[in-house]
């Protein structure tokens, strides 16, 4: 069955480091992996990148596809737009500038720190929400993978999600403004995101409004990380011009609860992909009531916590805890109050920043038929009754409802199941761990 | 396509199995997400109601290619007045309910708001019955 594609992807599986264990089958939220000639394949459209799988994988057989390095040769100006969970990676008695300057001798001509443009988007989002009173739960935008999840999962709530785009996308647009009223010429500007994980990337080359991004190419945090460790013991102590100061609360944007804390007191934060998916479940019943906004990030500990990050999540947090308050501090003394003004910009920044429409893209339906749908459930569900119920995943399927179907998809064959066969006369060893489940007449098993 | 469920006593933890299962398969049938909400708000009422008064009952639901039929059946104390049990804000529930953050007296009238027809059998001391129906693709 040919699908249109709507999500690109960064996840990739290394068929030669793969052994087909299924560990990553059973972790993936939306059942999107399959074992097939002994191999994990993936389903593009059913993928939301939050790289469970990866973070799973005892033979470090997924990993995430970064752009080429030598990519920054083409431009003249090369950006390298750094999130502070990079920063988060360094223990402190690193200094941002050794660390910025490191950057510098890698190549780049600038450093822009990305949620530089998190005051500005707080204050887009505060808009839309005065402007849709219709709306009592609003979902930030900021986690891609969350985003996608709810397409894919929980269509119903799209339209719950704020729609617009992300500090990264701020930041691309005022570097490109700055440089540009400098006098550079567009093509000769390259910018280069620093990741913590596979879903920015998937938003950044297929993202959900169908916009450029202006980013140039995407960089893997960890192997920039190698890269910066091996030069800070001689790192410069000059200080590397950076183009904007954050002050504390922008530093604490991707760390839970950061974006929350600049909206009213019933918003709060959900981090980690189950609480996610059990918060999202209850939103979608309607057995909460949360009138405000929902920081939602699908890694534990937000950004802290991505697949690509080096050091432990909770000593990330903290980092950035502390530097947010020498921050504040710092701006005290000195009176400073950093923002961010282009007042022949912003009208058109905010316009740039506006999403059209976040379409659900239900992975979950069997059909578009209603009644072939409707034949296709039925026949699931008498196949779920006669599988056995163990979620063995020795069909290549992570539990038997996944395989049941795959079956009436026609993408797998009912002898798949090793059950089917074995049921009629089980070995004794078997019989003695699932007792009367292989009794092949007991199909009331739920 | 059946589907049945017990509702047991003043378990309020378990309530929402039922609407889950359901939920899963009207996603799988690609119904109206709007449609789905009104069924899952409905029938996770209906089942609250159940767990809150009664002493225990039973869920049918019955998907047909043209409507979804929900039964909640419960044996309890029924209802003595339906008209005031239809109105917003009216509760019978006992402190302890409340104190669950139950029982605002918002269920049956909730359950009428999000379903296209809606039956009430219900008998003093013996037991209510709900027969809610939403029709699909409508």
């Amino acid at each position: 069955m040919a699908q249109e594609t709507y999500f690109h992807h960064s996840l990739k599986i290394n068929d030669y480091l793969c052994t087909g264990c299924s560990s990553c089958i059973r972790a993936c939220p939306t059942a999107a992996l399959r074992i097939r000639d002994g191999k994990v394949i993936l389903s593009d459209n059913k993928c939301v990148d939050c790289g469970e799988c990866m973070r799973t994988c005892p033979s470090r057989a997924i990993y995430v596809k970064q752009d080429d390095f030598q990519l920054m040769d083409n431009y003249k100006y090369r950006v390298a737009l750094v999130p502070v969970t990079f920063i988060a990676q360094f223990e402190n008695r690193y200094k941002t500038k050794e660390i910025y300057s490191c950057l510098r001798e890698l190549g780049f001509t600038h450093i822009y720190e990305v949620e530089h443009g998190t005051k500005f988007l707080a204050k887009l989002y505060r808009k839309y929400m005065a402007e849709h009173p219709e709306i009592r739960t609003f979902i930030s935008p900021y986690c891609p993978a969350v985003i996608r999840l709810i397409q894919v999962r929980f269509p119903s709530l799209v339209d719950n999600i704020i729609p617009l785009k992300s500090p990264l996308d701020v930041a691309a647009r005022v570097i490109l403004h700055e440089l540009m009223t400098e006098g550079a010429r567009r093509e000769s500007i390259g910018i280069f995101y620093v990741t913590p994980c596979a879903a920015k990337i998937a938003s950044v080359k297929s993202p959900v409004s169908g916009q450029d991004t202006c980013i140039a190419g995407v960089i893997n945090m960890d192997f920039l990380y190698n890269k910066v460790k091996l030069l800070l013991k001689n790192a410069s102590k000059d200080a590397v011009p950076v183009n904007h100061s954050l002050t504390g609360k922008d530093i604490l944007w991707p760390v839970t609860g950061g974006e929350s804390a600049l909206f009213s007191e019933s918003s709060f934060a959900v981090d980690g992909l189950s609480n996610v998916i059990e918060f999202l479940e209850n939103l979608e019943d309607e057995n909460i009531d949360v009138p405000g906004l929902v920081e939602m990030r699908i890694c534990d500990q937000s950004c802290m916590g991505g697949p690509l990050t080096v050091n432990n999540r909770f000593v990330a947090r903290n980092r950035l805890e502390k530097r947010a308050m020498l921050v504040d501090r710092v701006l005290r003394i000195r009176k400073e109050k950093p923002t961010l003004e282009y007042p022949e910009f912003t009208e058109d920044l905010a316009k740039q920043l506006v999403i059209p429409a976040i379409k659900p893209r239900s992975m979950m339906k069997l059909s578009d038929d209603f009644s072939t749908a409707f034949r296709m459930a039925e026949e699931m569900k008498r196949l779920e009754k006669a599988l056995p119920g163990i979620n063995c995943s020795a069909c290549g399927a992570p539990t038997c409802a996944a395989f049941a179907e795959d079956v009436v998809r026609g993408e797998a064959d009912i002898d798949g199941c090793v059950f089917a066969d074995i049921r009629n006369n089980p070995p004794d060893a078997l019989r003695k761990v699932w007792g009367e489940r292989l009794d092949n007449s007991n199909t009331t098993t739920k | 396509m059946h589907y049945s469920f017990d509702i047991e006593r003043g378990n309020f933890t378990d309530a929402g199995h039922a609407s889950a299962s359901v939920k899963r398969t009207l996603k799988q049938l690609n119904v109206e997400p709007a449609s789905i909400k009104r069924i899952v708000v409905a029938l996770y009422e209906a089942e609250i109601n159940a767990v809150a008064h009664a002493y225990g009952g039973k869920i049918d639901v019955e998907i047909d290619p043209e409507k979804i039929v929900m039964i909640v059946a419960d044996e309890g104390p029924g209802i003595p007045n339906v008209d005031l049990a239809m109105t917003e804000g009216w509760s019978t529930a006992s402190p302890k309910v409340r104190e669950m953050g139950f029982g605002a007296g918002m269920g049956l009238p909730n359950i009428k708001k999000n379903t296209d027809e809606l039956k009430i059998d219900t008998k003093i001391g013996v037991g209510t019955t709900l027969t809610m129906t939403v029709y699909l693709n409508a």
